[in-house]
C-alpha cells in the first residue's frame, strides 16, 4: 500500500533517526549508572569472561554480514553469510545468558538479599541490549527468507541493507557498553 | 495513483497507511479522550471548592465505592488529578497536537505523497490506540483505583502498592499505557523528521518551507531524542516494582514494614523524568507556536515578521529546553551550583519567547484582519502566552521557586501556557484545516461561542490560581480546609470551580460543531481562506496520494500576502517569480 | 432506569441542536448567502469584543484581582532571607506585571485597530533585522539583570552560615511530623532506619553518645533572630517541608537526608497581633505522600530565650523516654 517514494534512501534515513532514539534510551540508562556510582555504596566486580565471548562473537558476526551485502553486490546469494550471522546472533545471545550465570555464581544479582545496583544495572543494560538484538534476529530471519525467495537483486536489496545497518549499530552499541560496563 | 489494490473498510479506514487518514484517527481520539480527562478536572473541582459536601453527580459518575455519598474518596482525588494530567499531557497535547497536525501537513505542506513509511506511520497509531485501551483499562479495572500519584508519578510513592492503592495494578498498566505511548511517539517522530529531510518537492528549499513545518521538524527531533530516556526512566521503575531492585528505592519503613530496599534514590528518577519531562512542554508548544504563525499570517493576509528570526527561535528554545530540566527539582537539595546553573538556562528561554511575540505582534501591526474562528484562537494564543509565559520567570529563579514550588502559583503557570495556550493553538489548527481535512466548512457562529466561552473561562479558572499560590496554596490537596490558614481562599475556589464548569461543558459544543459539519457543514471551496501553502492546492475531494497529476513545484516562500506589484492579497507558492520580483 | 432515561434527554438534546443548527444554516441558503463566510460585520464585531472582553475587562478584572484576591497572599516573610525572598519577588512580579500591562495593551489594539478595512490594504512587512536585534537585546539585557539579582539570592540562602545555628531534624512520614531536638551537645545521635523500634520511632541509634539527650517532640519551637539547621528524613515516600511564612521549604527523600538553614526573626505573639489571635506558624507537606497528604501538619512557634528554655527543658530526652519504655 505504500505510495512510489520519489527517494529510496528514506528507508536508511529512517533507520538513522532510530538510531538515535535507541542511542538515547541508552545514553538514558548508562548515564543512570554514572549518577548513581558516583553516590557510593557501590559493588566492584569483574565483568564475566562469557561477556568478552560475546565481544568477539558480535564483531565476527558483523563481519560475515558485511560479506552478505558483498556477495549480494557481486550477483552471489547471501544466503549461507545471512545464516552464518544468524547462528553467531544465537551464540551471542547464548552467551550473555551464560555471562548472567557466571554472575550469579559470582554472588552479583539483580535483586534480592545481597544485591547491589552495580550488579541491578548490569543486568538491566545488556538485557535492553539483547531484547533489541532480538528484533535483529527478526530482521536477519526475514532478510534470510528473502533472500531464499531471491528477492534481493544488485541494484536493490534495501531489506538487507536495513538489517545489515541495524545489526552492525548492534554491534557498535554492544562496544560501547562493554566498554562502559567493564 | 491507481497502482493500489482495492482499498477494503479495514484498508481505508482502519488500517490505512493514508497520512491524512491517520491524522483523523490520532484528532478524534484525543478529542475524545480529552473529553475523559477534562470531565475529570470538573470532578475534582467540585470536592475542592466545596469539601465534604454532597453533589449527586459524583456518586452518579464515580459510584458508591469512590464516591460514598457524593463525597469523592480522597484517594480517588489523587487519581482523577493523575490520570487527569496524563491524559491530558500525553493523550491530548502531544499525540492529539502533534500526531494530527503533523501527520495532516506534513505531506502536504512540503509537496509529497505521503510519508516516508506509511506501513511505520499505521503502526504509530495503533500502538497509540493499544496504549488507549491499556490506559482506559487503567482507570477502570484495578481495584484499587487508577496510578494516583501524580502524573510525575514519583518513587517511591508510585513504585509500592503500600504507600497508596492507585500504585498497585492501576500504576502498572499505567507503565505499560505510558510504554506503548512513547514507542507510538518514536515511530511518528521517525516519519515526521525523515519525510520532511528527503520528500520536499523540487523548489521547496529548507527557508520555503511554513514555519508549521519548522516547528514540526524541531518537536520531532525533540521528541525522538528525549521520549527514550522516559522509556528507560519506566523500565528501572518498572523492575523496582517488579522485581525487587534498588533503582529508586532505599530506606524504607511502610505501614510498618521494613522493606529490603538499598542503595537506590528517588532522586535519580527525577533526573530522567524531567529530562523528558521538559522538553516535554516544548514538544507540546512548538506545534502550537508554528499553527498560530500560519494561522495569523494567513487572516493578517501579511507575512509572517521575521521568518528567520522565527525559525532560529523555535531552534534555540528546542535546544534550551534539553538543558533546564533541574527546574523542576530545585527544592529537591540538589547541589547549589546546579540549581544557578538551571536558573541561568532556563530565564534564557525567554529570550526566544519574547521574540517570537514581539514578532506576532508586528505581523498583526497594520494587517488586514479577518476573524475566522481559527483566528480568534490564534489570537487568544498570543494573549495567554504572553501572561503564562511571564510567570514562568518567577518559577524559573531558583530563590523565588523556594516558597513556590508546588503550589497553585505553578498549577496556574502551566496551565495557561499548555492547557490554555497550546489548547488554543489545536483549536486555531482544527478550525483552520477543517476544510480541508473534511471538505466542509465548521460553522462559524458556533466556533465564535466556543471561542468566547472558553477564553472568558479558561483565564476565569487559571489566572486567580496564581493568588492561591502567592498564599501558599498546596497543589493536590484533596481539600484546603485542613489548614485555618486557607479558609479564606474559598471565594477564589469557588469561582475557579465555577467557570472550571462553564469551560469544560462548553467544549462539549465544539465537538457536537465538529462531528455536525463533518455530516452536514457547508461545503468548502479548494482554498477557502486564500492562503499560500501547497495543501490549499490538492482538490476538494482528497484523494490518495495528494495531488491528481505531477506534485507542484515551489517557486517562492510561503508568506507572499498583500505582496506589491500583486493583483491579489495572497499568491501561492506555486506562483513563478515574475519579471523583476525578488523573493522576499 | 434513571440512566438510559439520562442518555436518551442527552441525545435528543443533540438531536434538537443538530436541528436548530441546520436551520440557521437554511434561511441562509435560501437567502443565497454563505453561512460561514466571515463578513464585515463579523469583523467589526469580533475585534470589538477582542477589545472589550480580551483587553478591558481582562486588564479590569486582572487589577480588580490584584485589589481584592492580593490581600490573602502570605504576610511579608517572617525571616532573614525570606525578606530578601520578598525583595526579590517584588522586583520580579513588578516586572513581569509592567511587561504585562505594556504588550497585553497593544495586542488588543493591534488587533482592533487592523481589522479588515477595505479602504486599507495590509501593508507587507517581512522582516527588520534592527528591530529583532532591539528586541532580543533589551530582553537579554533585562533577564541578566533578573538572573544575577536571583543567583545572588540563591547563592545566600544555600550557602548560609550554619556556624552555632541549632541543630533540628525533621522526620516525615505518611502522614506526620516528628522533630528532634540535638540537645545540649548540639548535635544529633546517629540513626537508621532499621533501629526504628516501638517507641524508637525515628531510628536512633542509643549506641552513639550523642544521641541520649536529644529530644523528640510533635511541635517546633525556635528562638527569635536565632539561625536553626533544619534536617529532613524521610521513612516511606517523598514529602517536602513547607514552611510558607518563613519562606522555607526543602523535600525529604527516604534514603537521604537533606537541609535547610535559616533564621526566624518574627515571634509567634508578633504575628498574632498582625495577623489574628488564630494565627499560628505551620509546617505543611508539599509533595504527594498519598491519601492524607492534605493533612500533614506541624506547628512552629517562635519565641524568646526564655520562653524556649522552659519549654525545651520540659521535654524528656531520648533517654529518659527509651528507658521508661523498659
Amino acid at each position: 500500500m505504500s505510495i512510489a517514494i520519489k527517494n529510496n534512501r528514506t528507508h536508511v534515513h529512517l533507520l538513522w533517526v532510530g538510531f538515535a532514539g535507541i542511542v538515547m534510551f541508552f545514553a538514558g540508562l548508562t548515564s543512570a549508572y554514572i549518577v548513581r556510582k558516583a553516590e557510593g555504596n557501590w559493588l566492584e566486580f569483574t565483568i564475566p569472561d562469557w561477556f568478552t565471548v560475546s565481544t568477539i562473537v558480535i564483531v565476527i558476526s558483523s563481519v560475515i554480514l558485511y560479506f552478505a551485502t558483498r556477495a549480494v553486490k557481486s550477483d552471489k546469494s547471501p544466503i549461507v553469510f545471512i545464516l552464518g550471522t544468524l547462528a553467531l546472533g544465537v551464540l551471542f545471545s547464548y552467551s550473555q545468558f551464560m555471562g548472567w550465570s557466571e554472575l550469579v555464581n559470582q554472588g552479583v544479582y539483580l535483586t534480592g538479599e545481597g544485591s547491589n545496583p552495580s550488579g541491578s544495572f548490569l543486568y538491566v543494560i545488556t538485557l535492553a541490549h539483547l531484547i533489541h538484538l532480538l528484533g535483529g534476529l527478526i530482521a536477519l530471519l526475514v532478510s534470510l527468507f528473502s533472500a531464499y525467495q531471491e528477492k534481493y537483486t544488485k541494484e536493490n536489496f534495501i531489506g538487507l541493507e536495513i538489517t545489515s545497518r541495524y545489526w552492525h549499530f548492534l554491534g557498535i552499541l554492544w562496544l560501547y557498553l562493554f566498554f562502559f560496563l567493564i | 495513483m491507481s497502482e493500489h489494490h482495492n482499498e477494503t473498510f479495514l484498508t481505508k479506514y482502519v488500517f490505512s497507511q493514508d497520512h491524512k487518514m491517520i491524522s483523523k484517527q490520532f484528532l478524534i481520539t484525543g478529542m475524545l479522550m480529552g473529553i475523559v480527562g477534562m470531565f475529570m478536572s470538573i470532578l475534582f473541582r467540585l470536592q475542592l471548592s466545596n469539601p465534604g459536601e454532597s453533589f449527586a453527580v459524583l456518586e452518579w459518575f464515580l459510584g458508591d465505592k469512590w464516591a460514598p455519598g457524593g463525597v469523592i474518596d480522597p484517594n480517588m482525588y489523587l487519581a482523577l488529578v493523575t490520570m487527569h494530567g496524563t491524559i491530558l499531557v500525553f493523550w491530548v497535547l502531544t499525540a492529539g497536537l502533534t500526531g494530527t497536525f503533523a501527520n495532516y501537513l506534513i505531506p502536504l505542506q512540503i509537496g509529497a505523497r505521503d510519508m516516508a513509511s506509511g506501513f511505520l506511520n499505521m503502526l504509530s497509531y495503533w500502538f497509540f490506540f493499544g496504549a488507549t485501551i491499556v490506559m482506559l483499562l487503567a482507570i477502570f479495572l484495578p481495584e484499587g483505583g487508577p496510578a494516583a500519584a501524580g502524573w510525575t508519578v514519583y518513587p517511591p510513592l508510585s513504585a509500592l502498592p503500600q504507600a497508596m492503592p492507585g500504585s498497585g495494578l492501576g500504576m502498572d498498566l499505567w507503565l505499560v499505557g505510558m510504554a506503548l505511548f512513547i514507542v507510538s511517539s518514536l515511530l511518528a517522530g521517525l516519519n515526521y523528521i525523515v519525510t520532511i529531510l528527503n520528500l520536499r518537492t523540487k523548489g521547496m528549499s529548507m527557508n520555503r518551507l511554513p514555519l508549521t513545518i519548522w516547528a514540526l521538524l524541531v518537536t520531532a527531533i525533540l521528541g525522538v531524542l528525549t521520549f527514550p530516556v522516559l522509556l528507560a526512566c519506566a523500565l528501572l521503575l518498572i523492575f523496582d516494582r517488579t522485581f525487587g531492585t534498588s533503582f529508586y528505592l532505599s530506606d524504607i519503613i511502610i505501614n510498618g514494614e521494613m522493606l529490603h530496599y538499598t542503595g537506590g534514590s528517588p532522586i535519580l528518577f527525577e533526573h530522567l523524568f524531567w529530562f523528558l519531562g521538559h522538553p516535554e512542554v516544548y514538544i507540546i508548544l512548538l506545534p502550537a507556536l508554528g499553527i498560530v504563525s500560519e494561522v495569523i499570517s494567513v487572516n493578517t493576509r501579511k507575512p509572517i515578521f521575521g521568518y528567520k528570526a522565527m525559525v532560529g527561535a523555535i531552534l534555540i528554545i528546542a535546544f534550551l529546553s534539553c538543558i533546564v530540566w533541574g527546574h523542576h527539582m530545585f527544592v529537591t537539595g540538589m547541589d547549589p551550583f546546579l540549581g544557578s546553573v538551571f536558573t541561568f538556562t532556563t530565564l534564557l528561554i525567554a529570550i526566544p519567547s519574547a521574540v517570537k511575540v514581539f514578532n506576532y505582534l508586528t505581523t498583526l501591526w497594520r494587517g488586514s484582519i479577518r476573524f475566522t474562528p481559527a483566528m480568534l484562537f490564534a489570537i487568544g494564543f498570543v494573549s495567554t502566552f504572553i501572561t503564562g509565559g511571564l510567570t514562568g520567570l518567577i518559577l524559573g529563579d531558583s530563590a523565588l521557586d523556594i516558597n513556590i514550588h508546588d503550589t497553585y502559583f505553578v498549577v496556574g503557570h502551566f496551565h495557561i501556557v499548555m492547557g490554555v495556550s497550546a489548547i488554543y493553538g489545536m483549536f486555531a489548527g482544527v478550525y483552520h484545516w477543517f476544510p480541508k481535512m473534511y471538505g466542509r466548512m465548521m460553522n462559524k457562529k458556533l466556533g465564535y461561542t466556543h471561542f468566547w466561552l472558553t477564553f472568558i473561562s479558561a483565564y476565569g479558572v487559571f489566572f486567580p490560581m496564581h493568588f492561591l499560590g502567592l498564599a501558599g496554596l498546596p497543589r493536590r490537596y484533596y481539600t484546603n480546609s485542613a489548614f485555618p490558614m486557607f479558609d479564606g481562599l474559598t471565594d477564589i475556589n469557588e469561582v475557579i470551580t465555577f467557570f472550571s464548569i462553564i469551560g469544560g461543558l462548553i467544549q462539549l459544543l465544539f465537538v457536537f460543531n465538529f462531528f455536525y459539519s463533518i455530516f452536514k457543514g457547508t461545503k468548502a471551496t479548494q482554498n477557502p481562506w486564500k492562503a499560500n501553502t501547497l495543501e490549499w492546492t490538492t482538490p476538494i475531494e482528497r484523494i490518495h496520494g495528494n495531488w491528481p497529476g505531477e506534485i507542484p513545484e515551489v517557486k517562492r516562500w510561503a508568506y507572499d500576502y498583500s505582496k506589491p506589484g500583486s493583483e491579489d492579497d495572497f499568491i501561492p507558492q506555486t506562483e513563478p517569480l515574475k519579471e523583476g520580483e525578488t523573493e522576499h | 432506569m434513571m440512566n438510559i432515561l439520562i442518555v436518551i434527554v442527552v441525545l435528543l438534546i443533540i438531536a434538537a441542536l443538530v436541528q436548530v443548527v441546520r436551520v440557521g444554516e437554511l434561511i441562509y441558503e435560501v437567502k443565497n448567502q454563505d453561512v460561514n463566510k466571515v463578513t464585515d460585520k463579523d469583523n467589526k464585531v469580533q475585534a470589538t469584543l477582542f477589545f472589550l472582553i480580551g483587553g478591558v475587562a481582562y486588564l479590569s478584572l486582572v487589577l480588580w484581582q490584584f485589589k481584592y484576591w492580593g490581600v490573602h497572599i502570605l504576610p511579608p516573610a517572617s525571616s532573614v532571607h525570606g525578606l530578601t525572598v520578598d525583595a526579590l519577588m517584588n522586583f520580579t512580579l513588578g516586572l513581569i506585571i509592567f511587561v504585562f500591562f505594556l504588550t497585553q495593551p497593544i495586542l488588543v489594539w493591534f488587533v482592533f485597530k487592523y481589522r479588515k478595512n477595505k479602504s486599507r490594504a495590509a501593508y507587507y512587512y517581512p522582516h527588520n533585522n534592527k528591530l529583532e536585534i532591539i528586541w532580543t537585546t533589551v530582553p537579554t539585557i533585562v533577564l541578566t539583570v533578573v538572573i544575577l539579582y536571583g543567583l545572588v539570592v540563591w547563592s545566600k540562602i544555600t550557602n548560609a552560615d550554619v556556624q552555632g545555628a541549632t541543630v533540628v531534624e525533621i522526620y516525615s512520614k505518611q502522614f506526620n511530623w516528628t522533630a528532634r531536638y540535638s540537645g545540649e551537645d548540639q548535635t544529633l545521635g546517629n540513626a537508621n532506619f532499621r533501629l526504628v523500634e516501638g517507641k524508637n520511632a525515628l531510628g536512633v541509634d542509643m549506641e552513639d553518645a550523642n544521641a541520649a539527650d536529644d529530644k523528640i517532640t510533635r511541635e517546633v519551637h525556635l528562638v527569635v533572630d536565632k539561625p536553626v539547621l533544619l534536617k529532613f528524613r524521610s521513612q516511606d515516600v517523598i514529602h517536602s517541608a513547607y514552611l510558607p511564612h518563613f519562606r522555607v521549604q526543602m523535600n525529604c527523600v527516604p534514603g537521604m537526608t537533606t537541609q535547610f538553614a535559616f533564621t526566624p526573626n518574627k515571634t509567634t505573639t508578633q504575628m498574632k497581633q498582625e495577623e489574628g489571635e488564630k494565627f499560628d506558624y505551620i509546617l505543611l507537606c508539599n509533595k504527594i505522600c498519598g491519601v492524607a497528604h492534605y493533612n500533614m501538619q506541624m506547628k512552629f512557634i517562635v519565641e524568646t530565650q526564655e520562653e524556649y528554655d522552659i519549654w525545651l527543658a520540659s521535654q524528656k530526652t531520648l533517654s529518659e523516654k527509651l528507658l521508661t519504655q523498659k
